[in-house]
Formats: C-alpha cells, sequence, structure tokens
C-alpha cells in the first residue's frame, strides 16, 4: 500500500505576517511548523502502517509538500518520525498559489511520487483556513473524499472504513479505496521521533523538485494560475477602547443601563 | 499582640480572621496558626511592621507564594508577613562583560519573569535611567532567562531564594544560589543589610557585618562541613565564605529578604529534550553515570520510575485533563528525561548520537526514546513531566478523603555520584520490606530523587515516616544531604539533626541570634523552638542574647 501525506508548512506563532503588496501570507520560513491537522494526518498514515506490517504487508508512507526550500527541514523531521520518503515541490513558478493552483501542483507531486491507494490530508490549515485542498484533489485525482475524518476505524485492501464529521453529526462512512481522507486534529496526536529515527533523517534524501520537473502546466500554477486573487487581507483594527464601569452596585447598574440604552 | 490593627507605613497589620485561612498554609499540606498577618508592598514597609512587632518580640513567618514543600511558611503563631504584593521587577543591569541582571522584590512570581524576559518587556514605572538604557540594550542582545527552573514555576523568586531552590537545570546551572548576586535583608529590628556578592567574606569562619544603620554583625560560622552534594539542608558554611551565602537556604530565620539582584545568562541556541525508556532500572542507573561522563550539552538529567509511569497512565485513562498526556510505552519500567541545550543543531545532532550510543550499551536502545526539538512536542514533554507530581498528590487527596491522617510524604535527598547505585538499592530494600507503595522522580542527574510514599492508611503514612528517619542516617553516612532543594522548613528539622549533630545544630542557632536575637523571625524553621529558647536564655545568663554587636 502506498499513502500519501500532504503537508504545509505555517507559522508556528498565530500572528500570520502578510505581504502589503500581494496580499498573500509571508512564508520566511522562521519558526515554520507542519500544519497541525497535517501532522495528525500523518500519524493515522504511521499507525496504518504499523497495523498492516504486523499483518505481513509493507506499506510506503510518503510526505509531499509545496513550498519554499526551507519546508525541506519540516520534511526530514517528518521521515524522522517514521515516513518513508519526501517530495519537496519548490520553485518561485509556484509562490502565491491558490487552492486550486496547489492542487494542480500536488497532483504531478503525486504522479512523481507514483499513484497512491490512499491521500491523507490535514482538514485545514492554520494559516489559510479554506478547507480546500483535499476535496479538490479527490476531484483532480478522481478519488472518493471523505473530510473531517474523526477516528480511521479499519482499512482493509479496498476500502477505509472512518467516523467524520458533518452538519448532521458524525457519521460512520465507508470509502472505496484509492480515496482521500481529510483529517481532524483529535484523530491523532503526532508521535515524537526517536533518537535512531532523527540521526537516520540527517542522511535521508528529500527530493526537491522544480515545476519542469514534476511536468506541471505553467497556466496552472503559481499566482498567474489562480482564478482566485486576495484583493485585500488584514488584521481587524481594535475596536473603541472598553469602559470600566466602577462605583457601589447601584451606581454600576445605573451606568450599566445608560450604557445599554446609548447602544441599542 | 502589641501592634493589631496599627498602620506600619501604609502596610496595616491586621487581625488574622477565616478570610486569611488560606494563609495559614503552604503546598505541604501543613496547617499553622497566627494572630495577625500584613500585605507589605515595599522594603519600607516591611521596616515598619517589623519595627512595630519587635518591642513585643512578636513570632514572625515570612510568606512570597506559599508553594514550598517543607511548611517554611506555616506560620507557627504570631504574625504572616506576607510580601505576595511585592511584585515588582525593579531594574536591570548590564555591566561591562554585557552579562544582564535584573532587581526584584522577593514576590515577582518566576512564571511572570520568564514571561517579561522572553518579550523583552517589564513594567518600567519608576525605573532609573541606567536601568531603562539596560532595557534598551536588551531589545538587540541575544535572548536572556533566568536559569533556575523549579517544576513549580509559580514560587515567588523570594521564597526560591530562602529555601536555595534549584530544579531539573540544577544540573547544568547550580541552584539559586550561584544566580542570586545581591540582595538586601531586613533584619528583626526593621534595620538592613545589603549584601553584594564578592564585597563581604568571611576571614576563616568568622564574618563581620555592619548594617545600614551602623550596628555590627560578629557572626561565628558553624565548624561542620557541607556534603559534597547538591544541599539545601540548613545554613551554608565553609572557611572564607562570601556572606550572601549565608542567607541563601536560610528558610527565612535570619531576615527578611526585601530586595534582590538575578544575574541572568543568555538562552541557549537549541533546546532538545530526549525522554529515554529502559525495561530494567539498574540500566537507567547506568545510563546515567554514562551520561554524566560523556555528554557536554546536558543542562537536566531526571527519573521517573515504574509507579510514577504507571500513575500516569491511570490518570490518562481516567481523567480528561490528562487525556492528551503522551502515553509511555507499554513495555517501559523507567524513564531517563535529559534536557540538551546546545549552542548549534550541529553540536546537539553530535549530542544526540554519543546519548544514542551510550544506551545500547547501557542496556536502552535509541530506538526506545521521544526527542522534542520543536516548541509543540517540547511542551508535550513539559506536561509529561509536570503531570507525575501533580498526579501523585491528586492521589494523595483521594486517600486522604477517607483517613484525613494521611498527608503527602516526599524525600528530598541527595548523595555523592559514586553512590547513586546504592541509595537506590536502599530505597527499593526498604520500601518492599515495609510493604509500602512508592513513586519516584527527580533529579537523578544530581543523585536527588524525590521518593513519595502513597499511604493508604494512617499505619502506612507512620511507617513510612519511619522509613524516612532511617534513610535520613544512611544517606548521612553516605555523606549525602537530608534536603537538597525543598530546604529543611519545619518538616524536616528532625533530618536536619541527624545529619549535622546537635553540636552543628545549637551553632546553627547561635548564627540565628546574632541577626534575630529575640528568634522572632521563621519560628520553627531548621530549629526546635526549645532549642532557641534555652539557647538565648543561656545567652541572657551570660548577658549576650540581645548583644548582636554595636
Amino acid at each position: 500500500m502506498h499513502i500519501v501525506v500532504c503537508v504545509k508548512a505555517v507559522p508556528a506563532s498565530t500572528e500570520v505576517k502578510m505581504d502589503p503588496v500581494t496580499n498573500t501570507i509571508v512564508r520566511d520560513g522562521g519558526d515554520a511548523v507542519v500544519n497541525p491537522f497535517d501532522a495528525s494526518a500523518l500519524e493515522l498514515a504511521l499507525r496504518l502502517r504499523e497495523e498492516r506490517r504486523a499483518a505481513g504487508e509493507d506499506v510506503r508512507v510518503s510526505v509531499l509538500s509545496m513550498g519554499i526550500p526551507a519546508t525541506e527541514r519540516l520534511l526530514r523531521d517528518c521521515i524522522a518520525r517514521g515516513a518513508t520518503d519526501a517530495l519537496l515541490l519548490s520553485d518561485r513558478a509556484f509562490a502565491g498559489a491558490d487552492t486550486l493552483a496547489t492542487t494542480h501542483a500536488l497532483t504531478c507531486g503525486m504522479c512523481e511520487l507514483g499513484m497512491p491507494d490512499l491521500v491523507l490530508c490535514g482538514k485545514m490549515a492554520v494559516d489559510g483556513d479554506t478547507a480546500q485542498i483535499g476535496p479538490e484533489l479527490a476531484g483532480a485525482l478522481d478519488m472518493a473524499c471523505v473530510a473531517d475524518v474523526r477516528t480511521l476505524m479499519a482499512c482493509a485492501n479496498d476500502a477505509v472504513t472512518v467516523r467524520a464529521g458533518g452538519d448532521a453529526g458524525v457519521s460512520l462512512v465507508e470509502a472505496t479505496l484509492p480515496c482521500v481522507l481529510t483529517v481532524a486534529k483529535e484523530a491523532a496526536t503526532l508521535r515524537m521521533p526517536s533518537i535512531a529515527g532523527v540521526l537516520a533523517a540527517e542522511h535521508a534524501t528529500v527530493d526537491v523538485r522544480g515545476a519542469a520537473e514534476v511536468g506541471a502546466d505553467a497556466a496552472r500554477i503559481g499566482l498567474a494560475g489562480s482564478p482566485t486573487q486576495v484583493v485585500r487581507s488584514f488584521v481587524p483594527e481594535q475596536q473603541a477602547a472598553g469602559v470600566e464601569v466602577s462605583g457601589d452596585a447601584i451606581g454600576q447598574a445605573r451606568q450599566l443601563v445608560r450604557i445599554i440604552g446609548e447602544v441599542a | 499582640m502589641a501592634a493589631i490593627d496599627k498602620h506600619a507605613g501604609s502596610a496595616r497589620i491586621v487581625p488574622l480572621t477565616r478570610e486569611h485561612d488560606d494563609y495559614l498554609h503552604d503546598e505541604s499540606r501543613s496547617h499553622g496558626e497566627a494572630e495577625s498577618i500584613s500585605f507589605p508592598t515595599t522594603e519600607g514597609e516591611i521596616r515598619a511592621v517589623l519595627r512595630a512587632l519587635h518591642a513585643a518580640g512578636t513570632p514572625v513567618t515570612v510568606q512570597g507564594a506559599r508553594t514550598g514543600l517543607a511548611a517554611g511558611a506555616v506560620p507557627h503563631g504570631g504574625h504572616v508577613l506576607n510580601l505576595s504584593r511585592m511584585n515588582r521587577v525593579l531594574g536591570m543591569r548590564r555591566d561591562d562583560a554585557g552579562a544582564y541582571f535584573a532587581r526584584v522584590q522577593p514576590g515577582v512570581i518566576l512564571s511572570e519573569l520568564r514571561k517579561n524576559l522572553h518579550a523583552r518587556s517589564f513594567a518600567t514605572e519608576g525605573w532609573d535611567d541606567a536601568s531603562l538604557q539596560a532595557l534598551r540594550a536588551l531589545a538587540d542582545a541575544p535572548e536572556q532567562i533566568f536559569p533556575t527552573d523549579p517544576t513549580e514555576a509559580s514560587a515567588c523568586l523570594g521564597g526560591m531564594a530562602a529555601c536555595n531552590a534549584s530544579g531539573a537545570r540544577s544540573y547544568a546551572h547550580g541552584a539559586m544560589r550561584q544566580h542570586v548576586n545581591a540582595l538586601r535583608l531586613v533584619l528583626a529590628t526593621g534595620d538592613v543589610l545589603a549584601l553584594r556578592r564578592g564585597e563581604q567574606r568571611a576571614c576563616g569562619r568568622h564574618l563581620t557585618l555592619v548594617t545600614e544603620g551602623g550596628t555590627t554583625l560578629e557572626v561565628e560560622l558553624p565548624a561542620y562541613e557541607m556534603p559534597a552534594c547538591k544541599n539545601a539542608s540548613g545554613y551554608f558554611v565553609e572557611d572564607d565564605m562570601d556572606a550572601i551565602d549565608l542567607v541563601i537556604g536560610s528558610d527565612g530565620t535570619l531576615g527578611v529578604i526585601s530586595e534582590l539582584e538575578l544575574a541572568l545568562v543568555p538562552a541557549p541556541a537549541v533546546t532538545w529534550d530526549v525522554s529515554c525508556f529502559f525495561t530494567v532500572e539498574h540500566d537507567a542507573l547506568d545510563a546515567t553515570v554514562a551520561m554524566r561522563h560523556e555528554l557536554g550539552c546536558a543542562a537536566a538529567i531526571e527519573y521517573f520510575d515504574g509507579a510514577a509511569l504507571d500513575v500516569l497512565r491511570r490518570q490518562r485513562a481516567e481523567s480528561t485533563a490528562f487525556s492528551s498526556l503522551v502515553e509511555p510505552p507499554a513495555d517501559a519500567a523507567c524513564c531517563v528525561y535529559v534536557e540538551l541545550q546546545c549552542a548549534s543543531e550541529d553540536e546537539a545532532l553530535a549530542e544526540l548520537a554519543r546519548l544514542g550510543a551510550l544506551l545500547e550499551r547501557a542496556g536502552g536502545s535509541a530506538e526506545h526514546t521521544w526527542v522534542a526539538r520543536t516548541e509543540l512536542d517540547r511542551e508535550a514533554l513539559t506536561f509529561f513531566r509536570h503531570a507525575v507530581p501533580e498526579s501523585v498528590n491528586m492521589l494523595i487527596d483521594e486517600r486522604r478523603r477517607i483517613d484525613p491522617a494521611i498527608t503527602k510524604l516526599g524525600s528530598d535527598m541527595a548523595v555523592p555520584n559514586e553512590r547513586l547505585h546504592e541509595v537506590m538499592d536502599l530505597y527499593r530494600t526498604t520500601i518492599s520490606e515495609a510493604g509500602l507503595e512508592a513513586a519516584a522522580w527527580g533529579h537523578i542527574g544530581n543523585n536527588h530523587l524525590h521518593v513519595n510514599i502513597l499511604p493508604r492508611s494512617a499505619a502506612e503514612y507512620a511507617a513510612g515516616k519511619e522509613l524516612f528517619a532511617r534513610w535520613a542516617r544512611a544517606v548521612t553516612d553516605m555523606g549525602g544531604a537530608v534536603s537538597a532543594e525543598h530546604g529543611v522548613g519545619k518538616l524536616k528539622r528532625d533530618f536536619l539533626e541527624i545529619m549535622y549533630g546537635y553540636q552543628a545544630l545549637a551553632e546553627m542557632a547561635r548564627v540565628k541570634l546574632v541577626f534575630d536575637p529575640r528568634g522572632q523571625l521563621g519560628r520553627g524553621n531548621l530549629f526546635d523552638e526549645e532549642l532557641l529558647d534555652s539557647l538565648r536564655q543561656a545567652g541572657a545568663l551570660d548577658g549576650d542574647a540581645e548583644k548582636g554587636g554595636a
């Protein structure tokens, strides 16, 4: 079985820096971490491999990312934690991609890695919050998709059974392989690497490929290949300062009545 | 009680009522009693309170955050001087070599200081120009930290100095003592002694100090030799010692620390935490010895035994608050945790390779390890470490509900390096013979474990106490210390006599009476009150009890 886990580098801090000109997130590689939802997806893949290995089957877990060269460090960390191999799509031509252009790049990456039986993505990324990559990948690869997977119940050679969230609550879903699952954070906590894993990963090869090397269509990648454009991004400005209500209880109650009256 | 309801500066001395019940106990779960309480906010207010209480010789117990484990802050009658409102950072200094120092009031909480340092942001109201200049320089300097790391980050810095707190990173950075550069001590009379490292030294075992009020204190230091291991048992004394070291670790018995100047250090470039699991405890001990020899960047070497891991496993399964704990491997019988602080990732990788190799030789495995390199992973391991004592406390509280006589019983003893295996054999054999349940964890790099008896009945609690006395004698015979970091307080007083003997205790008490002739401060800490009173009486007969010098 071949599982591909898509991972994205996101800022470690929740304070995202925006480029005032392009209105896209500034990704300078400083303090980047693997998107926490993607980390849960990787852990599910590693558990699945352990289960199937115990049954005598060899499972390959590849990690795939599109990002700046510094993302290689994060992919090496994924290998340290147990991933078999990693591919980083890195090229200036990929920069400024929306979810559709990112999907095209990742699809090309999948072809490079070899078509998977199972694709695992985080449900969403903590910086962009779109939750679109998984479903779009399923569309591009013509696979079934189950979003917001909370529990991976079972995985056979031809189907996977999961508990997944939805508007009506949690459902038990069976999907035919190959398929795409997008994973909720609570599905699993990514394991830590061992000393042996860290040292081995230092000598592992993280493949880094450009757009042309993976056969990406230049018209479908990067800012130019993105049908959606961010017109403006901004940090909401602080609203008017709060009003302190003080004094005795009756005085405070009167002040509150007056304030509510002014607002109403 | 002469001074109740009177003003002492703006710090009122008020009767202690039921609303102050919290101030009658600390984290040791011991309870005391007192008649009055005050909450000074400045050194001037401390002085006014002490002056008001001195005439009647009212006992005074100093409190900070009440996180102590030896009952040092639990009052034995008299007045509670609570310093929790003295929580301001007063200034900053940068010396010619580029080292930074923070000047703090004693009630500043460690976690708050850490936050301030990380953000390089302080409330600077009242700071002098030199401090503001140092803060501006800090903005462009490498991040600075205060390295002392007792597990309890809500401890206050005055309390940490009073008991010479240390914690995990003392393996590399030493205890609190090494990081206190200066302090101000208000004496029971309200006079002040200002001490700066390097400026007031003993001549052999004699110390002459002059207070700001012009009083000369002639101090004959005790003759005992301290153990060659981590130690917070009684007064620090050695030939030609620095006077500041006598105050650090004195358990609030000599005076009230009103200000501290703390030496800061640059934050390490790379910090990685590694948990190493073993199936046999003896292998973990061998690995610890090898780590001490072979690792150059270890800042902490910690230990969790099988019972501690089992408590965590149970807690994780039964409590939602602990459900996000990382689960120890099923076959792990114990864990050695190492914090590596390195100058670069390359150095950290080389250290990791050395650690992996030594684990394989010691019977462990480079595979059975967790390496935390990201903030998220490091936070998970911090939670793991802190959950052990918290879970044990919860377990004890649960058992206490069934039998109120049961309370926490945790050891704090350390031995020299070559005695690690011997002391562990002692713990294992005696616990097994007594049929007690126990969990051990702590600072194995310093041969300093907190062995916690988990009594199921009052009888087991009594048996545990007997066991501790037996360990105190054995640890003393090994050249160890009965208290390595919690201080002696009131709970380990009997062990101090086992460790040093009555004569040394009397010598310590005489030192106290030079600083505090009426024996007002920290009554019940270090010394039995009868010993102090008898020495005072004898001194009065000799005409020197209130001498102190002049």
